[in-house]
């Protein structure tokens, strides 16, 4: 496939600098294929923001990092209109958020206000500033952080706008060996430096338009269907996962048969991806919750109870 | 095989003992079910199989060792000539050469006892080998034991065999073989310390004997239930239409004619299938023969039956002298279908004998049984008509007896068993007290029954046991039986009384049928006579007179028909004339000799008697051996079974294979790699299962057909590879799923 070898090369940067995270490395290259979003959520040092910074950098893409604060306002986000006494007028800055790769760093720690600013960028591609509604360009990638362990003085996201976001993902402890070469890598120089862009701003757009044309046949379709389905029906779960999640989940998939270098995809990509895309889309009963049962043990029954299409026939 | 004869345990010797003590289980019931005798020297050399195979690693010696003692056994049972002489091959050969031809004519009926004791020895031979395979090799239990048990129970439902104990036995050996092998596949792979495994072993046998033998202990003593549903014997022989034979005395029977009476007693069942119809002009009683020497278990012929030809229809053969007065009479006898009588049954003073189409009678002498020939083409007797002179006895001449008995009749008809219990020739003194004539004192001990309270019964009668005798049970204990007690006791104490009697089998009258033909002569009626007619009486011997019949059976009336000069008659039911034959003592003229057990065989299936008839030797052995071979073949499908599978496997995938249906085939293989290796989980993906097989067949087959599948299914696509080469993507893979 024709950007098969940009892919690769992607994730080859990325691992050089997230030793040992290659699923984590891939699930944002697929959030950013399929225009959408990441929220990563871990606590600090494991290196967050190192891995958006690798991303962003493999890109030729305008890079910017907004770190949230509790003192941050919403024009701190999307940009302010600055009077210019040499031209008289009210001239537009714009704010970090018209980057094409944007570090939403600490996102839990900022006002529900300034949250909403970014969230709205994020779900209608535009900015309302002083009456004037601006847009995004393409590509737009936000990738937003947050950290679980610092309750105190945070704003934790409303389970109702973690749906903004395609894949909510965590990146975990590097296990010793990978932590140990971590060590070696960086023993000089990090290799963050030796990142070069492989790809190309509007090439980046032609791989997104091209990961549409993905072919998703109706038995894989109907499968995702079932899975959603399930996560509805299922006795554990307040609120299940939203049509908008069965749509998350297709896009995502073939985002992820894109980078696999397939033209179609298969129930593998389905499964692979469903923690990721569904798990912070559904809402568990408290009861679940205290019996120690989280949103990602839940989807792990799921998928073991829906049956796997295997034929070609849907009514077979 | 080889692996496993290098480590031939104790363990394993205890093992195959066990399982020939279960299968010793199966040769039990030989004697007490078939004629079979000699039944240890099969136990004998099925031991030796069992041991041979034990001890011996090498096949070729094994192989002759059982051979050779195979031949021994035949020579000591079969050859009399010299072990290896000459004529001792002559008569090999003649055996074998007789044997196959009536193999080949299908007459398996006159297979000799040699021929037939060599295929069961053969038999036995294979039983021992796949035993061994079954116990020692595969290390198999469940299968036999389960077989043992139902076998057992079969012969117990419907044959006259007492599983009793031997189910206790088979349980008891069941578990302590079970127990054995259990041991054998703990320790399997640490034999390493032989005393170790000694002490392991006992360890291990102790609790397990102690827990069989309190398991069966307190089974034996447990209080059981009554059985729970009717028992299925009378109905399925009713249903069969098997009639006449039964077996011989020790359980349950049914009434019929059979021809074995060494063991008499036991209940029967009733069974009202047809034998014959007569026409005649009275309700006669049918002889058909008598039997001599009394065992005290039974009756048996003093001689071997030796047929003699009826010429120019005249039975010369005769109860009773010339000088009785007579009748002529005739009457006319049809064989009922599916009759299994292959006798002649007659009346009391038969002189002629014709049959339509010109059969061959012949008679014995001693008995006065008489046999049919049938020609080639002729299926079964259609019927045959006798003259006989309906006798009527002189009451007068009886009691005036002046002669003695002649010696023959002396030396053959006054035997009683050795060790008769004394107390019933004293009842045989009491009865006949102060009587004096002959005539007087058997008709005291013919009413002695009736008058003194004996009963007549067919259930519950019962069988007299080790060293008890069949008459002294009956007379003083039991006092309830049938025909053949009555009988028997009559002759028995006619005898110790020194009047010569014998005892006589055949029919009773039967009833009149129901709807009669028409064009019958006036008084005379066609009567049917059924299995349940089947009878057994008295003849008692009078100088000069012959043989008279009597009838002590509680119930039946002697219908013979006495007279009195004086105008008087004794006999209180002198209903119908009964003709006594004389004993004539004929020269033989030409003698047919029959071989002697071969000839019994093939009567006895066809034999009736007041008792059931008997299974034939040949036809239980034959059962056995289809069972056994059913066995076998069980067993080889058993063990066969993978390869029976893959070939139907084999065959359901050339039907998918040959037009290549791509996702027929790819399920295919799915469920064959269920069947055989690991199944694919609910919710696993055909790529991530296609790994788990490929890890385990270390390759990467699956995961290549997977790949093209997926493309097949899940973006409809078409497969861009040959038919040929998927076939042989395929079955590559399915080569390595069935290695």
């Amino acid at each position: 496939m024709e950007y098969h070898k940009q892919v690769a090369e992607i994730l080859d940067n990325v691992k050089k600098v997230m030793i040992g995270k290659d699923k984590e490395a891939t699930l944002s290259l697929v959030a950013l294929l399929a225009d959408g979003h990441v929220l990563l959520e871990d606590v600090p040092g494991v290196g967050k923001t190192m891995l958006v910074r690798a991303l962003s950098q493999s890109l030729d893409c305008a890079f910017k990092r907004i770190q949230f604060t509790p003192d941050l306002l919403p024009s701190d986000v999307t940009g302010v209109s600055i009077y210019n006494p040499k031209e008289m007028f009210f001239e537009f800055r714009d704010g970090p958020i018209f980057g094409d790769v944007i570090l939403a760093d600490e996102i839990n720690r900022t006002s529900p206000k300034t949250q909403s600013a970014l969230l709205e960028a994020m779900e209608e591609m535009n900015v309302t500033v002083d009456g004037v509604t601006k847009s995004l360009k393409k590509p737009f990638f936000v990738m937003a952080t947050q950290n679980p362990v610092e309750y105190e003085g945070t704003y934790p996201l409303p389970e109702a706008q973690l749906d903004r976001f395609l894949i909510k993902l965590s990146m975990g402890y590097p296990s010793e060996a990978d932590e140990l070469e971590m060590l070696n890598r960086t023993d000089r120089q990090h290799p963050i430096e030796d990142i070069k862009p492989v790809i190309q701003r509007h090439q980046l757009i032609e791989m997104q338009e091209t990961i549409q044309q993905i072919y998703m046949d109706e038995t894989v379709k109907r499968y995702i269907v079932q899975l959603v389905a399930a996560t509805r029906k299922n006795d554990h779960v307040q609120l299940g996962v939203s049509p908008r999640g069965s749509i998350a989940l297709m896009k995502a998939a073939k985002a992820y048969a894109f980078i696999q270098d397939r033209d179609y995809v298969i129930p593998d990509d389905v499964i692979f991806l469903a923690p990721y895309v569904l798990a912070h889309r559904m809402i568990l009963k408290p009861e679940a919750r205290y019996s120690g049962m989280n949103q990602e043990t839940l989807l792990a029954d799921i998928l073991e109870q829906v049956d796997i299409p295997v034929r070609r026939e849907l009514n077979r | 095989m080889q692996q496993k004869w290098k480590d031939t345990t104790v363990t394993s010797a205890l093992i195959l003992i066990a399982g020939f003590f279960l299968f010793w289980e199966w040769l039990r019931p030989l004697e007490a079910i078939t004629d079979t005798g000699n039944v240890y020297l099969f136990v004998l050399f099925t031991a030796l199989c069992f041991g041979l195979s034990y001890l011996v690693p090498n096949g070729w010696i094994r192989f002759l060792l059982k051979g050779t003692s195979l031949v021994i056994i035949l020579d000591y049972l079969f050859l009399t000539s010299t072990f290896l002489s000459t004529p001792w091959m002559q008569q090999i050969y003649r055996e074998v050469a007789f044997n196959m031809n009536t193999i080949l004519s299908n007459e398996w009926y006159l297979m000799t006892p040699f021929f037939r004791s060599f295929l069961f020895l053969i038999l036995l031979w294979l039983m021992s080998y796949l035993l061994h395979y079954w116990f020692v090799v595969a290390q198999k239990y469940f299968l036999f034991i389960a077989l043992t048990v139902i076998y057992l129970a079969v012969l117990d439902t419907f044959t006259v065999y007492d599983a009793k104990t031997a189910i206790v036995r088979t349980f008891a050996i069941a578990f302590i073989a079970l127990g054995i092998s259990h041991f054998l596949q703990r320790t399997e792979g640490q034999m390493s310390d032989n005393d170790k495994k000694w002490e392991n072993l006992l360890r291990w046998l102790t609790p397990v004997i102690v827990i069989v033998c309190i398991a069966t202990i307190v089974g034996i003593y447990s209080p059981k239930l009554n059985p729970q549903w009717p028992d299925p014997v009378p109905f399925i022989q009713s249903t069969a239409g098997h009639v006449g034979f039964v077996d011989e005395s020790q359980f349950q029977k049914k009434v019929g004619y059979g021809e074995n009476d060494s063991r008499l007693g036991g209940s029967f069942v009733q069974d009202d299938s047809p034998v014959f119809e007569a026409l005649a002009n009275d309700r006669l009683y049918w002889r058909i023969e008598s039997k001599d020497v009394y065992t005290g278990k039974g009756w048996e012929r003093s001689a071997e039956l030796e047929y003699e030809p009826i010429n120019n229809h005249n039975i010369s053969w005769r109860s009773f002298s010339d000088s009785v007065e007579t009748t002529s009479e005739n009457t006319f006898i049809q064989r009922s279908e599916n009759s299994q009588l292959s006798k002649v049954a007659y009346p009391y003073g038969a002189r002629e004998i014709r049959s339509r189409d010109g059969i061959h009678f012949f008679q014995d002498n001693q008995s006065g049984m008489m046999e049919y020939e049938l020609s080639e083409q002729q299926q079964q007797i259609d019927g045959y008509t006798i003259t006989y002179e309906s006798p009527s006895y002189s009451i007068d001449n009886l009691q005036n007896i002046s002669q003695r008995d002649p010696d023959h009749i002396q030396a053959n008809y006054l035997q009683l068993p050795e060790d008769l219990p004394d107390r019933v020739s004293q009842l045989a003194e009491e009865i006949t007290e102060g009587e004096e004539t002959r005539y007087d004192q058997v008709k005291a001990v013919e009413q002695y029954f009736s008058l003194n309270g004996y009963s007549y019964q067919i259930e519950d009668v019962s069988i007299p046991d080790g060293n008890e005798d069949y008459v002294d049970q009956f007379l003083f204990e039991t006092r309830v039986g049938y025909c053949d007690n009555f009988s028997t006791s009559m002759v028995v104490l006619l005898r110790s009384l020194d009047i010569p009697a014998r005892w006589v089998k055949g029919f009773t009258g039967g009833d009149i049928k129901e709807n009669q033909p028409e064009n019958i002569p006036d008084g005379y009626f066609v009567y049917e006579i059924t299995n349940n007619n089947a009878h057994s009486w008295v003849e008692v011997y009078f100088p000069e007179t012959g043989w008279i019949p009597f009838e002590p059976t509680s119930g039946f009336t002697n219908q013979t028909e006495f007279y009195q000069e004086t105008t008087s008659q004794t006999d209180s039911n002198p209903v119908e004339p009964e003709e006594t034959e004389e004993e004539t003592v004929e020269n033989e003229t030409e003698e047919i000799e029959l071989e002697e057990r071969d000839d019994e065989e093939a009567f006895a299936s066809i034999d009736f008697d007041n008792e059931e008839p008997k299974y034939s030797y040949t036809f239980i052995l034959m059962t056995i051996g289809v069972i056994l071979l059913l066995l076998v073949l069980l067993g080889v499908i058993y063990y066969k079974r993978q390869t029976i599978k893959d070939w139907y496997l084999l065959q359901k995938w050339k039907k998918i294979s040959q037009p290549m249906q791509f996702e027929q085939a790819y399920l295919f293989v799915l469920q064959l790699l269920d069947k055989r290796m690991i199944g694919r989980k609910k919710g696993q993906t055909l790529r991530q299962y296609a790994k788990v097989v490929d890890e385990k067949l270390a390759n990467d087959d699956m995961i290549e057909l997977t790949k093209l599948y997926e493309e097949y299914v899940y973006r409809k696509g078409e497969i861009n590879k040959q038919d040929t080469e998927l076939r042989e993507l395929f079955e590559k893979l399915m080569k390595q799923i069935f290695a």
